[in-house]
């Protein structure tokens, strides 16, 4: 009889699961919250004060820019209460042989390693992303916002955020590899950090170079510049073209970073008992 | 069709070595030595559905490096195996269903929620049907005594209710086959006992089948009457815990007790001697020999009380190893392989 | 003496033994500290194309990119790592009862160590940062004058201590409340925003330039790339190396006190 289990099911209650565990860490789960709301703000004090001098960075008006801002917002916060405790948690599987117990389990490794745990507190920031983005999007001048934009963001950011996921997990999965690897999670931060900012930015003899790496090879600067520009900016052929691309983008990079994964898998060696 | 087959399997990895000292670390950066361990050497072995068997041996023999074999978490580098048909490393979701693994000292529950919790996701994961789920779990936490316990976090509770929790979740699904991986590492004696009585008493209920590996020889004689032997990657023997005395030991333990406090001193001549406490004396003798030796003394000397005994289990085990190893002439056990983790500059 | 150098030499050895352990992660890791200025030089060239005037308070764009790699340099100096939880930990886990029974003094045993720590990471990270400095030479407005330079040689050294001693005194606060995270993590924030690591101080605003001006926050990372860029000159850079040397020494008397304190307390519990 093969009953597979119910993924959705399965998932639900490791949400449940996280946050009962969370609420027991009441006070941890406070100062969590805060530390990355924080963080968040820190960084629009920051843009606030450059917008004082300059009226645009690389043709984003302050609102626009704000607009891209609550984008990565929204991409991290779903990324960091949804996978990134997952991520950081895999090595430590490996370390400690847990990682044993997930591979006897009738459900799929790659989701079980994946989802196990949500981190409630991250969650903050959406919330202070819906409101940035509430307040910034009436004061673009000249945007009349579309059914279609509306659809669509909400559309790009998931698929912005499974491209951060897929990866997330091919470096974890590294650690399979080579044990506890801090250095790699670094890698993640650093490499990120070029999708903070509009693609526009990156220009010149070795801006453009960084800007096709980054878009075609490693698709991050996809992940936060396709949803914040259709929401704030008109519709533009080339824009449509590489949206269409970010489709074929998180496609490929989550079957990719399956594939890794899998391999990953296959020449697991376990801790010694 | 036995429940597990396993034809040659074999498993190595490449370890490589840390070297100490400032120089060695920065010369690490560039090349490092490396040899490899073979952990399972070929081992052939059919157990029958609803045998329950015991994998003995020191560390490092292989045992849990089978069990990760069979259980799928590893894959072999030669060989093959089947379980209940299936091939264990294709991690197939209908051949997971079927068994569970339970590792000593190694915790598959959620550490900070209450045992039910990890036991809820236990049935998702499995599919378990609700009302099985409830009746199974009861019976389980009745008979191993924890139903007080379901309500606390795992981490506040006893090793040894721990590893009760740990079975409990791993029955919760009625497996076929079930792995033990050194169960009562760790535990005191109470709780031994109590995991060895529950093992027991499952079992006979169940007819599952049960590989249970350790190095301790109470598990063992408790539980199992096949009892395989590993050491060094080999089978060694396989078969009852009797039959390993009359195929290893080549001694048996004479006691001897003289009378009128009259001690001979060349006592030497039938055999070693273990302990002179007059008036008594322990001898071991040459199993060939013991016949020849008792006529001897017996017409010698005037004998108060006499025994003879086969030597400890343990001691025939250990002489079993110290041998083999030598004909291998591989390093003792333990020393120069320091882990089977894969490198990672980060630990030590 | 003879002793206490032998000791220092132990504990050097041992600490670049140990980070010699993380071979990949550690030449990798240095390097790729730099990466995040890549992406503020295209920030800020963005920026500066539509600002106009060349100059955003008194910085080119150069001026900037320097600044920043500045600040990595002066924050090498003045971050540490782990001292305060460190504290925090030795305290939880009662470690801290030997400096009460030994002859040692805790404050002067962990600013040792944390000697040794950078010496250890100057040692290793120098190449990494010469190399990083010598391809962004173009960014620099060329070598200070002599007493400029060995003014900010001064303020490194100094950055270094006022770093220490505050987060020392952080630290101490783990004798009153057991959880010093929250805590901690507020005064990384701080640190963070108000040391000029995230952008030139100067660019504030009032009232903010001034509140910034009265906290210890600049002398981390901001005053010392200031003085080698020339942007605080004369008179106003011998003040800022008292002012500084000023928050040197209130935070060495505040940690030692709090110490004191912290020790009595503790020993009120009889742990």
């Amino acid at each position: 009889m093969s009953k597979h289990p119910s993924y959705f099911g399965v998932f639900l209650t490791f949400a449940r699961n996280s946050l009962i565990r969370d609420m027991t860490f009441r006070a941890n789960f406070i100062i969590e919250a805060i530390s990355s709301m924080s963080w968040m703000i820190m960084n629009l004090g920051f843009y606030t004060l450059v917008y004082r001098f300059t009226p645009n960075i690389a043709d984003w008006d302050k609102y626009e820019f704000f607009v891209f801002i609550s984008t990565t917002m929204f991409v991290n916060s779903l990324v960091q209460t949804f996978f990134m405790p997952n991520a950081q948690e895999l090595s430590e599987l490996v370390r400690t042989g847990g990682l044993d117990f997930a591979l006897v389990k009738p459900i799929d490794t790659q989701f079980l390693v994946s989802l196990r745990r949500v981190n409630w507190s991250s969650l903050g920031n959406f919330f202070v992303a819906l409101l940035l983005l509430a307040y910034c999007v009436p004061r673009i001048e000249g945007l009349e916002l579309t059914v279609w934009q509306m659809l669509l963001y909400p559309l790009y950011v998931f698929l912005g955020v499974l491209i951060l996921y897929s990866v997330m997990i091919t470096l974890a999965a590294t650690s399979i590899w080579l044990g506890r690897n801090q250095s790699l999670y670094d890698f993640w931060f650093y490499i990120t950090n070029f999708s903070r900012y509009p693609m526009e930015i990156y220009e010149g003899s070795w801006g453009t170079p960084l800007r096709q790496l980054f878009t075609f090879v490693i698709p991050i600067l996809v992940v936060i510049n396709v949803p914040a520009r259709f929401m704030a900016k008109p519709l533009s052929v080339d824009y449509a073209l590489l949206a269409a691309f970010a489709v074929l983008a998180t496609i490929l990079c989550l079957v990719g970073s399956r594939w890794v994964f899998k391999r990953a898998l296959w020449s697991y060696r376990s801790a010694s008992s | 069709m036995s429940a597990i087959e396993i034809h040659g399997l074999e498993k190595s990895y490449r370890v490589y070595q840390k070297k100490e000292g400032l120089r060695a670390s920065l010369t690490g950066l560039f090349q490092r030595d490396y040899h490899d361990v073979h952990a399972v050497r070929g081992i052939d072995l059919d157990v029958e559905q609803g045998e329950f068997v015991a994998f003995l041996g020191p560390n490092g023999a292989g045992k849990t490096t089978t069990l990760k074999l069979l259980s799928g978490v590893i894959s072999p580098s030669g060989g093959e195996a089947h379980v209940l048909g299936h091939v264990p490393w294709k991690r197939e979701n209908e051949y997971r269903r079927r068994f569970a693994l339970v590792m000593g000292q190694k915790n598959q529950l959620w550490w900070d929620l209450p045992a039910q919790e990890s036991f809820q996701l236990h049935q998702k994961i499995y599919r378990i049907d609700p009302d099985d789920f409830r009746r199974t779990r009861d019976e389980l936490v009745d008979l191993l005594e924890v139903r007080h316990l379901l309500g606390q976090p795992v981490r506040e509770l006893s090793l040894g209710e721990r590893m009760k929790m740990e079975l409990t979740a791993a029955l919760l699904h009625s497996p076929d086959v079930l792995f033990l991986d050194e169960p009562t590492i760790g535990l005191d004696v109470v709780a031994q006992h109590n995991v060895q009585k529950f093992l027991k008493h499952y079992q006979t209920e169940r007819k599952i089948t049960i590989l249970l590996t350790s190095h301790y020889m109470k598990d063992v004689a408790a539980l199992c009457r096949r009892v395989v032997i590993i050491a060094h990657g080999e089978i060694m023997y396989d078969g009852s815990l009797a039959g390993i005395i009359d195929s290893f030991s080549g001694h048996k333990i004479l006691s001897l007790q003289f009378a009128d406090g009259r001690m001979p001193s060349d006592l030497a001549r039938y055999g070693d001697v273990l302990e002179i406490v007059e008036p008594k004396a322990r001898l071991r003798v040459d199993r060939g020999s013991i016949a020849d030796v008792l006529s001897s003394v017996l017409a010698s000397y005037t004998i108060e009380d006499i025994s003879v005994e086969d030597p400890p289990l343990e001691e025939v085990i250990a002489e079993m190893f110290a041998r083999s190893a030598e004909k291998k002439q591989v390093e003792p056990v333990g020393a120069g392989v320091t882990s089977l983790e894969s490198d990672d500059p980060a630990r030590s | 003496m003879l002793v206490r150098v032998q000791t220092w030499w132990t504990i050097l050895r041992i600490c670049l033994e140990e980070r010699l352990v993380y071979r990949g992660d550690f030449a990798l890791g240095t390097l790729m500290r730099f990466l995040p200025i890549v992406t503020q030089i295209f920030l800020w060239t963005a920026v500066f194309a539509a600002a106009g005037s060349g100059r955003i308070g008194s910085y080119t764009r150069d001026e900037i990119v320097a600044y920043y790699l500045l600040t990595m340099l002066a924050r090498a100096f003045s971050s540490m790592p782990g001292l305060a939880s460190g504290i925090g930990r030795q305290v939880r886990d009662g470690e801290i009862k030997k400096f009460l029974i030994q002859p040692i003094n805790l404050v002067g045993f962990l600013l040792l160590a944390r000697i040794a720590h950078k010496l250890v990471y100057y040692a290793v990270a120098a190449a990494p940062f010469a190399l990083v400095y010598y391809v962004c030479r173009d960014y620099f407005p060329g070598w200070p004058e002599g007493e400029v330079f060995a003014a900010f040689l001064l303020s490194l050294v100094l950055a270094f201590l006022v770093g220490f001693f505050l987060e020392c005194s952080m630290g101490m606060i783990s004798f009153w409340f057991l959880e010093v995270s929250s805590l901690l993590f507020v005064y990384m924030l701080f640190t963070f925003f108000f040391s000029g690591h995230m952008f030139p101080l100067e660019i504030l605003p009032e009232p903010w330039l001034t509140i910034v001006n009265f906290m210890p926050f600049k002398y981390l990372a901001y005053f010392p790339a200031a003085v080698f860029l020339g942007k605080v000159q004369g008179l106003e850079m011998v003040h800022g190396l008292m002012i500084q040397s000023g928050w040197v020494v209130f935070f060495m008397i505040t940690s030692r006190w709090l110490m004191h304190r912290g020790f009595h307390r503790y020993s009120g519990f009889g742990g």
